[in-house]
């Protein structure tokens, strides 16, 4: 966004850090593209991925069920969506073919409470355990697997934030 | 949005390490001067929006000013303590629109935070798996994201939220 206007002095870092790599060469972190987690344990993306669609299902009742709470309860379901989406793509892109099969856990979101507040409070408590649950997986993961859950961590801690 | 990235934003693969001889951490050292770019960015978009935007939101505007200092001298120490030369602001930043009143006031700072939190993920995305810098860097994100929500919600803005804050 921010073009800095053009300077020398640019140019001339632009020339040093290019002298940097070179000398330093890559460092071990390529490869992580081309990582998976080992055969018969469980893909470290599934809990954040089912979650994900629990979220969705959980935000897509509490709409229908409470008028006020709909524009921020439909947002949140289409983001959830959005990680489920995209965490189970990267899932499928690493097992195409998981083994052994495993029985897909039902998307079974918990009641909605008839009074609004509970219901926005089950959404808030939701968006918070799903931020911890992402952020703990940020540490430890590969770097485009950390990346992406990163990013899902921050959409959770704005939908915590559009709801307190 | 792209963000362009004062320094230039370091290709992946162009990526350049330094650290972890002492068993330090291996910092990143191209997103993490992106990174600092986008702070210094912050800092005096934040400057600048407050002479537009109502004196009621002055309170908001200074906590999030003072944020994004403390996180451009975090990195400057980080950086620094690698024996790294922090890159310094630029003489001059272009917004990408005119500022002339509070909505274009806080257009520009909801941009500051969409690249800034661009910018730490991929600090996220660079670093080695360590706690410490892969947790500050997930924090300056989610504070980003979220300081851009609110901007968004003060400002009218629709949708208030992004799924994917500080992706490409």
């Amino acid at each position: 966004m921010f073009q800095a206007r053009p300077s020398r002095r640019r140019a001339l870092a632009a020339g040093a850090s290019t002298a940097a790599l070179l000398l330093a060469g890559p460092p071990a972190l390529a490869g992580c593209t081309a990582w998976a987690p080992a055969p018969d344990t469980p893909d470290p993306l599934e809990p954040p991925a089912h979650r994900a669609e629990v979220d969705a299902a959980l935000a897509a009742a509490v709409a229908g069920a409470h008028p006020t709470l709909a524009t921020a309860a439909n947002a949140l379901a289409a983001d959830r969506a959005a990680h489920a989406r995209t965490l189970r793509a990267e899932l499928h892109r690493v097992r195409p073919d998981p083994a052994p099969p495993t029985a897909a856990q039902p998307v079974v979101p918990p009641p909605v409470s008839p009074e609004p507040a509970a219901a926005k409070a089950a959404l808030t408590q939701a968006m918070r355990a799903a931020q911890d649950e992402a952020a703990a997986l940020v540490l430890t993961l590969p770097g485009y697997r950390a990346a992406l859950l990163a990013s899902v961590a921050a959409c959770c801690a704005t939908h915590t934030a559009v709801l307190t | 949005m792209t963000p362009h990235f004062p320094a230039g934003h370091p290709h992946p693969d162009m990526e350049t390490y330094r650290g972890g001889e002492a068993g330090g951490v291996q910092l990143p050292v191209g997103a993490l001067q992106a990174a600092l770019a986008t702070e210094h960015a912050a800092v005096w978009v934040y400057g600048v929006a407050g002479a537009f935007v109502s004196s009621t939101l002055t309170r908001r505007l200074d906590e999030a000013a003072t944020a994004h200092q403390a996180r451009r001298d975090a990195t400057q120490r980080l950086l620094l303590d690698a024996g790294v030369t922090p890159v310094p602001p630029e003489p001059g930043y272009v917004s990408p629109e005119p500022v002339t009143d509070a909505a274009s006031a806080l257009r520009l700072v909801i941009t500051a935070e969409t690249d800034t939190a661009g910018a730490w993920r991929s600090v996220v995305e660079r670093s080695p798996a360590d706690p410490d810098l892969r947790g500050t860097a997930l924090e300056a994100l989610t504070a980003a994201a979220i300081r851009a929500t609110r901007w968004r919600a003060t400002a009218g803005a629709t949708p208030l939220t992004v799924p994917f804050p500080g992706a490409p």
